[in-house]
């Protein structure tokens, strides 16, 4: 990789001194490319990109950007766009007002500055409300104000705090795509947080999952959601299941596993003997009987979304989701049923025993 | 429904108890006679046209401007000033300072007064215009305070942050973002600065020299010491100019100003 | 963003140094001069320092004799004795003119002091004139103070009541306290039907509702003093009106009177009940009088047990403003009460500016700023949410 555009090098915060809002952080960010800081709140994502904004000191670290230390620079000074969780557009001034403030900012020639208001506007296709107040804009129709502000003066690197979490589901994923075709055209670096583990699988390059102050993993959208590193971001991302089992042996490359009531499979994994957990995609679970791993479950619930069914079923104790395409005509499983159900043993993944989730 | 109706009339005539004396007032400024009676005897001017023409009661209306001007003024800028540390700073004994600040309104005026005149005895400030207003201010400045404190809660924090991630140096950030945010509650507290220390009559009975006469302590000089029918045209023109600062008042808190 | 300490602190230094040069200190002065006693340590230094010392019994020594004669000489001569002299003739009447007769004949004293006091006057012989010095030695007294509760120090070091004839006080902060109660009483009464009928009406016309409110609010309180002085002259409009209804014969005697007091300060405090009851009764939520009724409450059943207790805070912290307020009043009752009228605030002003004590002016104002403070405490426990004013 050539050099990152952003580098963290052991950047840490703590606010009283004794717990730890982001442990000591390394972290390259590429040029051009959209990483996701992802995880619940509280665990040091928003604080992390607030570091880098200039709104939080580390407690001990340096954040580089373009190799230049930046750690004691003023936000002022950063040339780093921000798009707020709130949008924070000023309310006394108009739309157009907001976007030419950056500019004035960099004392712009007026021609310059109207010219890059039109441009600004026409890209989030909000031209003919250049005069009016943020008051009197949709929510939506004020993030994409708010995207344009941040994007007028050209900045090599773009923050955005979980912008999209006031709006509705429809407005949200409209957004998104403008949010992943701007990033597209401008080519633009992009550090987005939220903590809606959908939004940044569709919108990311990479994903850094964290968890009270810590980057559990850090990687692709598909490899984490194939192959998570932890117990947390298997079951954070999508739905998963994670069943405690004894690995009895290996078998070649694959593990065989006991699972609690006796059941016993095979993974693709090479573990030692002993405790570990078993993660398992429920749509990788099919129905019917021609697979290497086959389980008898009772059926608990059954729900009918449209394209899938995602079913409850119990193997004795433990508890699996399982999510079955549907195909029409086919026999509508029914709770109280009991059904043979299957799965490749590449489809299983074997984690460390941890105290759960 | 009965009672509401019988509680309304109850409002309205406490209303028209509370605006009654007021209102008497204004025809009895325009009688003719010296008698007060209502309805005057006659119709005349010759109260306003005395007032106008007077000496005493120009300067009084002269003094009551300028150091309601100066209370306004120095207090205005204290108070924001205050304000904006108390709203954005974090040092210990802040709460003691809120407290500190409300103190000068709880405390009976008569001891305010009384303090006051035997401190500035001693320093050689009684009797002078500096020390009158210094101490209009002290009582006026609170009210200036709350205004812009009120004004700052309403004030999104995050645009300072937006404002700086723009590129906005701090002095710049305050002068586009925040000045023109609070601008309604600044000007909200200097009207009831202004009107605190127009009205203010405690204070100036007590720190006042002759030369220092304001309207509503030449009002009382009239009433106590040398009976003045004038004093009517004077208490008319002192409410009047009270209803304008109400105006004010109202318009800015329709755009955003305000006490509390 | 919140920046740290001191910048911020620097923006409200300038106010905080207005608000100790010009309100602690001075107020905290002036009731410190409720206790301190300074005139006689100050006028007749030495003679102090030896009574200091003097335990008491019988008569001083010999130096208290001549540090005496010579210390009032000079003090005489310098033109400073006035203080001193009122200071203990208000604690014993008599004691001016006895100092002013001792140092005008002082230089004639000067050689045998002690025996030639005690001819000119005999009091310089009897132990309790010296030990009434030796009290006023200093540095504190609690001689204001006592007075003001009509109290007084007898001979034997307790304390006694004053004379039947000088016990004023008592009696003054009692009425103070009534007035302000009754003045109190009359408002929130008052003010409940305006402050419920405003709430009820809809958003527009109880904006137009509370600037009627705010009308007499905003007018100087010396202008509605003066409106109802006016109002209420014997030949004024509401003694002629009255006549004309055929209500009495002849006019009242109105100014001057008890009822003239309570009726002008309920007119100035009024919309100081009225606009905290209407923001809190502007607040409540209309649909529970109406579930209220659906359970069968009546009219009566509804205000007793719905509307009133939640309103209360409302309402308690208007009286609690008009209470503390109304105790500490002076305008009104100076301008259109009689001297059976007069409250605490006014004997303060006498003794600031009419007869100049100023010990007896700062014990009344520590008492005034005891009780009103004493009234803030209790609102503040019993109301809920008064007191957070902003």
């Amino acid at each position: 990789m050539s050099a990152p555009l952003v580098l963290f090098r052991r950047v840490a915060k703590s606010y009283d001194g004794r717990t730890q809002a982001v442990a000591p952080l390394d972290l390259a960010v590429a040029e051009g490319e959209f990483l996701t800081l992802l995880g619940p709140s509280g665990s040091g994502k928003t604080t992390t990109l607030m570091m880098l904004a200039g709104f939080e000191e580390p407690s001990s670290g340096e954040i580089l950007l373009e190799g230049k230390v930046i750690t004691r620079v003023p936000p002022h000074r950063r040339g780093i766009g921000v798009v707020f969780q709130n949008y924070a557009l000023f309310p006394h001034m108009s739309v157009a007002e907001n976007l030419a403030f950056p500019l004035e900012m960099r004392r712009l020639p007026r021609a310059e500055r109207e010219a890059r208001i039109a441009r600004a506007l026409a890209m989030v296709r909000m031209e003919g409300l250049a005069d009016r107040r943020p008051a009197q804009l949709s929510g939506g129709q004020q993030q994409r104000v708010a995207l344009a502000r941040a994007l007028i003066f050209s900045p090599r690197l773009v923050l955005m705090d979980e912008p999209l979490g006031a709006l509705d589901r429809q407005l949200r994923e409209q957004l998104q795509l403008e949010i992943k075709a701007l990033h597209a055209r401008l080519g633009v670096t992009i550090l987005y947080v939220t903590h809606d583990q959908g939004e940044a699988l569709t919108m990311s390059d990479r994903i850094a999952v964290f968890r009270t102050g810590r980057v559990e993993q850090l990687g692709t959208p598909r490899e984490i959601y194939d192959r998570p590193a932890t117990a947390f971001v298997a079951g954070f991302i999508g739905e998963n299941n994670l069943i405690p089992v004894e690995v009895l042996g290996q078998e070649g490359a694959f593990a065989r596993c006991r699972l609690p009531g006796g059941a016993e499979v095979l993974a693709a994994a090479a573990h030692p003997p002993g405790p570990a957990l078993l993660v398992l995609r429920p749509e990788r679970i099919l129905l019917g009987g021609d697979l290497p791993n086959r389980l008898f479950a009772t059926v608990r619930n059954a729900v009918f979304l449209g394209d899938q069914t995602r079913l409850v079923v119990a193997l004795g104790e433990t508890t699996l989701t399982v999510k079955l395409p549907h195909r029409a005509g086919e026999h509508a499983v029914a709770p109280g049923e009991r059904i043979a159900l299957g799965f490749a043993p590449d489809a299983a993944l074997l984690l460390p025993a941890e105290e759960g989730r | 429904m009965t009672p509401r109706i019988l509680v309304g009339a109850a409002a309205g005539l406490v209303l028209l108890f509370l605006l009654a004396p007021i209102l008497a007032i204004l025809p009895l400024s325009f009688s003719a006679s010296d008698i007060l009676r209502l309805p005057p005897e006659g119709w005349s001017l010759r109260w306003y046209a005395a007032l106008l023409s007077s000496e005493r009661w120009l300067l009084a209306a002269r003094n009551s401007l300028l150091v309601a001007g100066a209370t306004t003024l120095l207090g205005t800028v204290l108070g924001t000033l205050a304000a904006l540390g108390l709203h954005f700073g974090r040092f210990p004994g802040r709460g003691a300072v809120l407290a500190l600040l409300a103190a000068p309104v709880v405390t009976p005026s008569i001891v305010t007064a009384a303090a006051l005149f035997l401190a500035y005895s001693a320093v050689g400030l009684a009797g002078t215009f500096v020390g009158l207003v210094l101490a209009h201010t002290v009582i006026s400045v609170p009210f200036v305070v709350l205004a812009v404190l009120a004004s700052l809660r309403s004030f999104d924090p995050a645009l300072l942050r937006a404002a700086a991630s723009l590129g906005a140096p701090p002095a710049a950030a305050f002068r586009r973002v925040v000045l023109p945010l609070i601008a309604p509650g600044v000007a909200a507290g200097a009207v009831f600065a202004f009107a605190t220390s127009f009205d203010e009559f405690i204070l100036t009975l007590f720190l006042a020299g002759p030369g220092q006469f304001t309207l509503p302590r030449q009002i009382y000089a009239a009433v106590r010491d040398v009976w003045d029918p004038t004093i009517c045209a004077a208490a008319v023109l002192l409410f009047l100019a009270s209803m304008l600062l109400l105006l004010a008042s109202e318009a800015l808190r329709r755009r955003g100003g305000g006490i509390g | 963003m919140r920046r740290g300490g001191l910048p911020a602190f620097l923006l409200v230094l300038p106010l905080l140094a207005l608000l100790v040069l010009s309100f602690v200190l001075p107020v905290g002065r002036m009731l410190w001069t409720a206790v301190a006693d300074t005139e006689l340590a100050d006028t007749l230094p030495d003679t102090a320092a030896v009574l200091r010392g003097w335990n008491g019994e019988g008569l001083p020594p010999e130096e208290a004799f001549a540090h005496l004669v010579r210390e009032l000489d000079t003090a005489l001569a310098e033109r400073r004795l006035g203080l001193l002299a009122q200071r203990l003739n208000f604690e014993q009447p008599g004691m001016r003119a006895l100092l002013l007769r001792t140092a005008r004949a002082a230089e004639n004293l000067r050689d045998a002091p002690r025996e030639r006091l005690i001819a000119l006057d005999a009091r310089w012989g009897e132990a309790e004139t010296w030990r009434l010095l030796r009290s006023a030695a200093g540095p504190v007294t609690a001689l204001y103070l006592l007075r003001a509760v009509d109290l007084r120090r007898d001979p034997a070091g307790g304390v006694a009541p004053v004379a039947e004839e000088e016990a004023i006080y008592r009696t003054l902060f009692l009425r103070t306290l009534g007035i302000a109660a009754l003045v109190t009483a009359i408002c929130v009464v008052l003010a409940y039907p305006v402050a419920a009928t405003l709430a009820a009406l809809p958003a527009r016309l109880a904006a137009w509702g509370l600037v009627l409110v705010l009308v007499p609010f905003w007018t100087s309180v010396l202008v509605r003093t003066t409106a109802w002085f006016v109002l209420l002259q014997r030949e004024g409009p509401l003694n002629a009106a009255a006549i004309a209804l055929g209500l009495i014969e002849h006019p009242l005697p109105m100014i001057g009177t008890r009822f003239a007091v309570v009726l002008a300060m309920v007119h100035v405090l009024l919309p100081f009940a009225i606009l905290p009851a209407y923001a809190v009764m502007r607040r409540l939520d209309p649909s529970l009088a109406k579930a209220a009724a659906s359970l069968g409450a009546g009219a009566w059943a509804r205000f007793w047990r719905v509307h009133l207790p939640l309103s209360f805070p409302g309402v308690a912290a208007g009286g609690a403003m008009v209470f503390l307020l109304a105790v500490g009043y002076y305008i009104t009752p100076a301008l259109v009460g009689g001297p059976r009228d007069q409250m605490v605030a006014s004997f303060i002003a006498f003794f600031i500016s009419q007869t100049p004590n100023w010990g007896m002016a700062a014990a009344l104002s520590l008492l005034l700023l005891a009780m009103t403070g004493a009234a803030a405490l209790l609102a503040r426990a019993l109301i809920p949410g008064f007191g957070r004013r902003a």
